[in-house]
Formats: C-alpha cells, sequence, structure tokens
C-alpha cells in the first residue's frame, strides 16, 4: 500500500478518526506536560462526569446534521427540561408514590417533554417547509422563554434544588461500588446509547435512510424513501436527547433552573462538525463525534489545570472553542472540495 | 421585494407588490401604535416614544446590515458577539493606568468591528464555509475574548465620548444620538441598497449566484464588503450601547441575534435571499420595538414576550412562505 502523508489522510481518508485520535493524543500529551496533575485518576474522572451532557446531546444533533439539517433550539431544550424535572419531581413526591418509582417515571416524564418540542420542530420544518434554522431559532426562543416563565411562577424553583439521593443516584453512582469508584455510571449510559445508535445507524434500514437522505434528498425521494418522515425522525431524536441530558444534568448537578444549557447547542455542534460529520449531510459516524467530544472534555479540563500552572485564563476557553469550530468546519469544506476536484480529474 | 432582475414589462407589477409589503408592514405598525396608545396611557407621551427609539437603535442598526447579507443568502450571527467585545475593549482600554484617550476609542472600536466582519468574510467566502455555523464560531470567540479582557466583570467607563454616542440629547429638538446615527444609517443603506450599482449586485448575487458569476460580478468581492459593513455596524451599536449602560460587560447583547433576525424577516427579507428591503427592516425594527415596550407597559414582562417572540418568528416566516405560494 502506498503511504500517505497527514495531510492526504486528512482531505482523502475516508473518515477523520485517526486524525481525531491523533489530535486527542496530542493534546492529552500537551497538557500532561504543561501541567502537574494532568495524569491523574481525579482528571480522569472530571473529564468523564463532565461529558456526558454534551456527548448525550451530539448523538441526536448527528442525525439531525446527518439528515443536511440543523437544530440550534437544544440548549433551550435542555432548560426547560431542567426546569420540568424539578417540577415533576416535586408533583410525583406529593402524591406519596414510592420513592423508587419517582426518578424512573421523572425521567420518563422529561424524555415526552423533549419529545414534544422536537416534534413542533420536525412537524414546522418538513411539514410547513421552514428553514430549519429559523424554527429551531423560534423554538430556542420559545423554550427559553417558557423555562424562565415557569421560574418566576412557581416557588420551588426559586432555588430549583433536589435533595432525593435515588435521583441523584441516576448520574453520581460509581461502578463497580461506592467504594471502588472506577467507573462513573454515566459512562455506562454513553457506551450504551452509543452503542445502540451506532447499531441503528449502520444496521438498520432506517439508518441507511438517513444517510440516503442527507447524500441527495432528490435520490432518495425517487428510491421511494419517505424522506419527510426520515426528517422529522431526526428532530424528535435530537429532542428527546437534550432532554434526557437535561435530566442527568440535574442530576448531576442537584439542581434545575431555567438558564441550564445556554450556549451548549454552540459545544454540540463543535462537537459533531469536528467528530467529521458534514455540514452538508450524508457524510460521517459517531466514533469521529465522540472523539471529538472528548477532544473538547480534555480542553475544559485542561484549560482549569493550565490556569492554576501558568496562570492563564479560564476564560479563553471560549475563545479557542470558537477557534476549534471554525478550524473544523475549514477541514470539512476542504474535504468536499478534494472529493469534487478527485471526481472531476477521474471523469 | 425590489427585484434587480426584473424584465421591463413587469416592472409596473413587481414595484406596487413592493408597495403593498412595506404599506402593509407599517399600516400595521400605525394600528399598534393605536391599540397601545389605548390600552396604556402613558404610551403615547414623547418620553416613552423617545426612550423606545433610543432603545431600539442599536439593534436597528445591525438589522440593516443584516438585511444586505440575508439578501445573499447569508447569515450573521456574531454581531451580538462582537458588539460585546467592542464595549469590553473600549472599557478595557479606558482604564488602563495610560488611559487610551478618548477621541481614539471610536476609531479602535471601528477597527475592531471590521477586522472580525473581515474576518467572517474571508472564512465564508475564501473557504466557502457555511455562514451560520463560521459566525456561530467568531461569536463564540468575540464573546469569549470579552470575557478574557474584563475577566467577566463589568467595567464602569464614565466617558465623554461614548457618552455622547450614547446618552447625549441635542438641545432643542430633544432628539437623542444614538437615534440620530440610527436614521443616518437607515438613509446611507436605503441609497447603497436601492439606488447603487453595488446594491443591485447585492441582488443580483442573492437572486442567484451562478448567473451573477457568470455576467462579471465578483461574488465573493460583493458577500465579503458585506460581513465587513455589518462588522462595522455592530461596532457602531456596540459604541451606542456603552455609552448607554456607561458599562463593558461581556454579556452585553445576549440574544441581540434573535432581535435582528424577527426584525429583519418581519420585513420581508426571504431567507433564500434575492429578496428583501430597507424599509421593510425598519418597519419589522420598529414593529419589535413597539411590540417589546408597549405589552411591557401593560403589564408583561420581558420573558412572556419572549415565547410570543419565538412563535412570531415562526408565523411571520410560515406567512410570507404562503404569500409566495398564493402568487406563482
Amino acid at each position: 500500500m502506498k503511504r500517505r502523508s497527514v495531510g492526504e489522510v486528512l482531505l482523502y481518508g475516508k473518515s477523520m478518526v485517526p486524525a481525531l485520535i491523533l489530535l486527542l493524543v496530542i493534546l492529552v500529551l500537551f497538557f500532561g506536560f504543561t501541567t502537574k496533575n494532568f495524569f491523574a485518576f481525579g482528571t480522569y474522572r472530571a473529564i468523564i462526569s463532565n461529558i456526558p451532557v454534551i456527548a448525550i446531546m451530539s448523538v441526536g444533533m448527528t442525525f439531525v446534521l446527518l439528515i443536511g439539517g440543523l437544530d440550534i433550539s437544544v440548549g433551550s431544550i435542555l432548560g426547560f427540561t431542567a426546569v420540568n424535572v424539578v417540577l415533576f419531581h416535586d408533583l410525583f413526591e406529593k402524591t406519596g408514590m414510592p420513592l423508587a418509582w419517582i426518578p424512573w417515571l421523572v425521567v420518563l416524564f422529561s424524555l415526552v417533554v423533549g419529545v414534544v418540542l422536537g416534534t413542533i420542530n420536525g412537524l414546522i420544518i418538513t411539514r410547513a417547509g421552514i428553514n430549519p434554522v429559523i424554527t429551531t431559532l423560534g423554538m430556542m426562543a420559545f423554550a427559553r422563554g417558557l423555562s424562565s416563565w415557569f421560574a418566576l411562577g412557581f416557588e420551588i424553583l426559586k432555588t430549583g434544588r433536589i435533595t432525593d439521593q435515588v435521583y441523584l443516584n441516576l448520574a453520581r453512582q460509581y461502578l463497580p461500588s461506592a467504594k471502588v469508584p472506577a467507573v462513573p455510571i454515566t459512562l455506562v449510559y454513553l457506551v450504551v446509547l452509543y452503542a445502540l445508535a451506532i447499531i441503528v445507524l449502520r444496521y438498520t434500514r432506517y439508518g441507511r435512510n438517513v444517510f440516503a437522505v442527507g447524500a441527495n434528498e432528490y435520490a432518495a425521494r425517487l428510491a421511494g424513501i419517505n424522506v419527510r418522515r426520515i426528517k422529522f425522525a431526526s428532530y424528535v431524536i435530537s429532542g428527546a436527547m437534550a432532554s434526557l441530558a437535561g435530566a442527568i444534568l440535574v442530576a448531576q448537578l442537584s439542581l434545575g433552573r431555567d438558564d441550564a444549557g445556554i450556549g451548549s447547542e454552540m459545544e454540540v455542534i463543535t462537537a459533531v462538525v469536528l467528530g467529521g460529520v458534514s455540514m452538508a449531510g450524508g457524510k460521517g459516524n459517531l466514533f469521529g463525534v465522540i472523539i471529538a467530544v472528548l477532544i473538547l472534555g480534555v480542553i475544559r479540563n485542561g484549560m482549569v489545570q493550565l490556569q492554576q500552572a501558568i496562570g492563564l485564563s479560564y476564560y479563553w476557553r471560549e475563545v479557542v472553542k470558537g477557534l476549534i469550530l471554525i478550524l473544523a468546519i475549514s477541514i470539512d469544506a476542504a474535504r468536499i472540495m478534494a472529493t469534487k476536484k478527485r471526481q472531476r480529474v477521474r471523469q | 421585494m425590489a427585484d434587480a432582475l426584473q424584465l421591463e414589462p413587469e416592472k409596473s407589477e413587481k414595484k406596487r407588490k413592493k408597495l403593498s409589503t412595506t404599506l402593509i408592514l407599517f399600516l400595521a405598525l400605525t394600528a399598534m401604535v393605536a391599540i397601545f396608545s389605548v390600552l396604556s396611557k402613558d404610551f403615547y407621551s414623547f418620553l416613552n416614544i423617545s426612550t423606545m427609539l433610543t432603545n431600539i437603535s442599536f439593534s436597528g442598526i445591525v438589522a440593516g446590515t443584516l438585511t444586505f447579507i440575508l439578501i445573499t443568502g447569508g447569515l450573521d450571527i456574531s454581531i451580538g458577539g462582537n458588539i460585546a467585545l467592542t464595549s469590553c475593549l473600549v472599557a478595557y482600554l479606558f482604564n488602563l493606568e495610560k488611559p487610551v484617550p478618548g477621541w481614539a476609542l471610536v476609531p479602535i472600536a471601528l477597527a475592531l468591528g471590521a477586522s472580525i466582519g473581515a474576518f467572517n468574510g474571508l472564512f465564508i467566502t475564501r473557504l466557502d464555509l457555511n455562514p451560520i455555523i463560521t459566525t456561530l464560531g467568531t461569536m463564540s470567540v468575540t464573546r469569549g475574548l470579552g470575557y478574557v479582557l474584563t475577566k467577566s466583570r463589568s467595567i464602569l467607563i464614565m466617558e465623554d465620548v461614548t457618552g455622547f454616542i450614547g446618552r447625549t440629547v441635542i438641545p432643542g429638538i430633544q432628539i437623542p444620538i444614538p437615534l440620530i446615527l440610527l436614521i443616518l444609517t437607515y438613509i446611507l443603506l436605503f441609497f447603497l441598497l436601492g439606488h447603487s450599482k453595488f446594491g443591485r449586485k447585492v441582488y443580483i448575487v442573492g437572486a442567484n449566484q451562478a448567473a451573477a458569476r457568470v455576467s462579471g460580478i465578483r461574488v465573493n468581492r460583493v458577500k465579503f464588503m458585506l460581513y465587513l459593513i455589518s462588522g462595522i455596524a455592530a461596532s457602531v451599536s456596540g459604541l451606542i450601547l456603552t455609552g448607554q449602560t456607561a458599562v463593558g460587560m461581556p454579556q452585553h447583547a445576549n440574544g441581540v441575534e434573535l432581535d435582528v433576525i424577527t426584525a429583519v424577516l418581519l420585513g420581508g427579507t426571504a431567507l433564500s435571499g434575492g429578496k428583501g428591503s430597507i424599509l421593510g427592516t425598519l418597519a419589522g425594527v420598529l414593529i419589535l420595538g413597539v411590540l417589546y415596550n408597549g405589552f411591557t407597559m401593560i403589564g408583561f414582562r420581558y420573558v412572556h414576550i419572549r415565547v410570543f417572540q419565538g412563535i412570531l418568528l415562526i408565523l411571520i416566516v410560515a406567512l410570507y412562505e404562503l404569500r409566495e405560494k398564493k402568487r406563482y
């Protein structure tokens, strides 16, 4: 096999995964050498407990980007769910049902919230044919406004605190046991969720249809695929994932406030695009996405440690995140251009 | 609905339609003013109207330049971050141990806005990047730099130049400076878009980019100029906001993107490009301003209006699409 340079792998390689793994290793080594405690077990735990929210939303965003859409309402849906989790929890506690049931019912109900909002997004986009950016921008204002409205209206949301240990354990437990905290339970959720999503995208008819619609909508319609339904499903999945992330965030923070997840849509889009999912739709896989999520997690934690080590302001994180996003889509654009050029040469 | 690609015979008909959209918007505006005047006795007073107009001037200016970008089928959501960074930088420079003199703050702010706009324009035109995602990245970069500069605090800036831009009222006619800046911007943009060669190029690029390219228009240059103008307008808005609040902080203009995009789309600019007018945007800006001010006067809170604004945005776009389908 002919050896290829790094640039060629980046431009023509079928997947971004090798390049991403390389970037992750470089970053880990960089932070490892510039800061003192980066290789400590605590760092690993901090990173792993920080990424679930973004990682879960990234699954939904991947489905949306694959069909060539965009959903910028996920941060607001997360916030609205966070508020609702507190309200549902309070409601169920007052009905006096067994404490062990409450967390699962709360998660179920908050999933319904996300599905409903995602359904509204999907219906407006596929039935009324309105631009996804504008639709989800409207939903962003609507959901965020509604959660602030609730926060003003309900006494319990003044603090938004949840003290029920059973609920908090949803995201705070460690496996194999509390004495040997090796694997956080959220990591287990992530593995299961990503495995499920990868199987769906790869081995089911629905998954193949998602790629077909994203790659060429017109051809997909001619091939007899119900394009509308596929697109609709993506927005519903995105809404559901955002609310799942919201339920987990509340358990992690023991706090459900109306400003939860402001600006997280930006981080999610960064992760998914950096993970090699094309903005043009139809291209990408979840392996890349989870590595990109890890990269963002490493940067987040590394910057904190860098502040302690050399006094670099923690707020550079936002700047770095924005630059990475622009870098990621630049690579995406370069790849699309390179492929086109190649096709032209072959013809 | 001015469309530069129309042939002569259809022109009169087109012109009538253009008039009607803007006319409907201004009629709606008048109706709203009438309704709110009845509902609240404080609404129709010189003080309130002047305050309202001053409040919308900073978002109105960027709405004007965003109209151009939307006509070419692009989008710029970095304006909020740009405004915030401008206010932070100005406040930071003025509070250094050796403060930068007041007269230098304005050119520095404008240069900052221009360079952010140029950055957006270069990436979007040269690398053919998705404008939404690119400007989303710039938004994060600019707001982040604002946080770095101010260390996430608000920096007080009581200074003549920004104070003059943001707070001064011209004696005699009682018109505040921000309002005058808004009016000047709209006059300038009106002639630039409707009555200049550049404006016609903007419409053609938006209507059909490939056709524009083969007819000899440098599409990339036109687009680049628009992002540059948008960046400069954002820094002007930043100066106004800094003057009005007398403070530079990275949270300034949070969510202004939503207001601005709603106003422009309300004004009849199509997301798909090629259509839109400055007068329409002006109507959109005024209607949003009256809605926010009027609902606040009759006792609604900001969050309630925010919820309805989300619905309003989707409804507007749906209505315009419906109108469009009926026509053809």
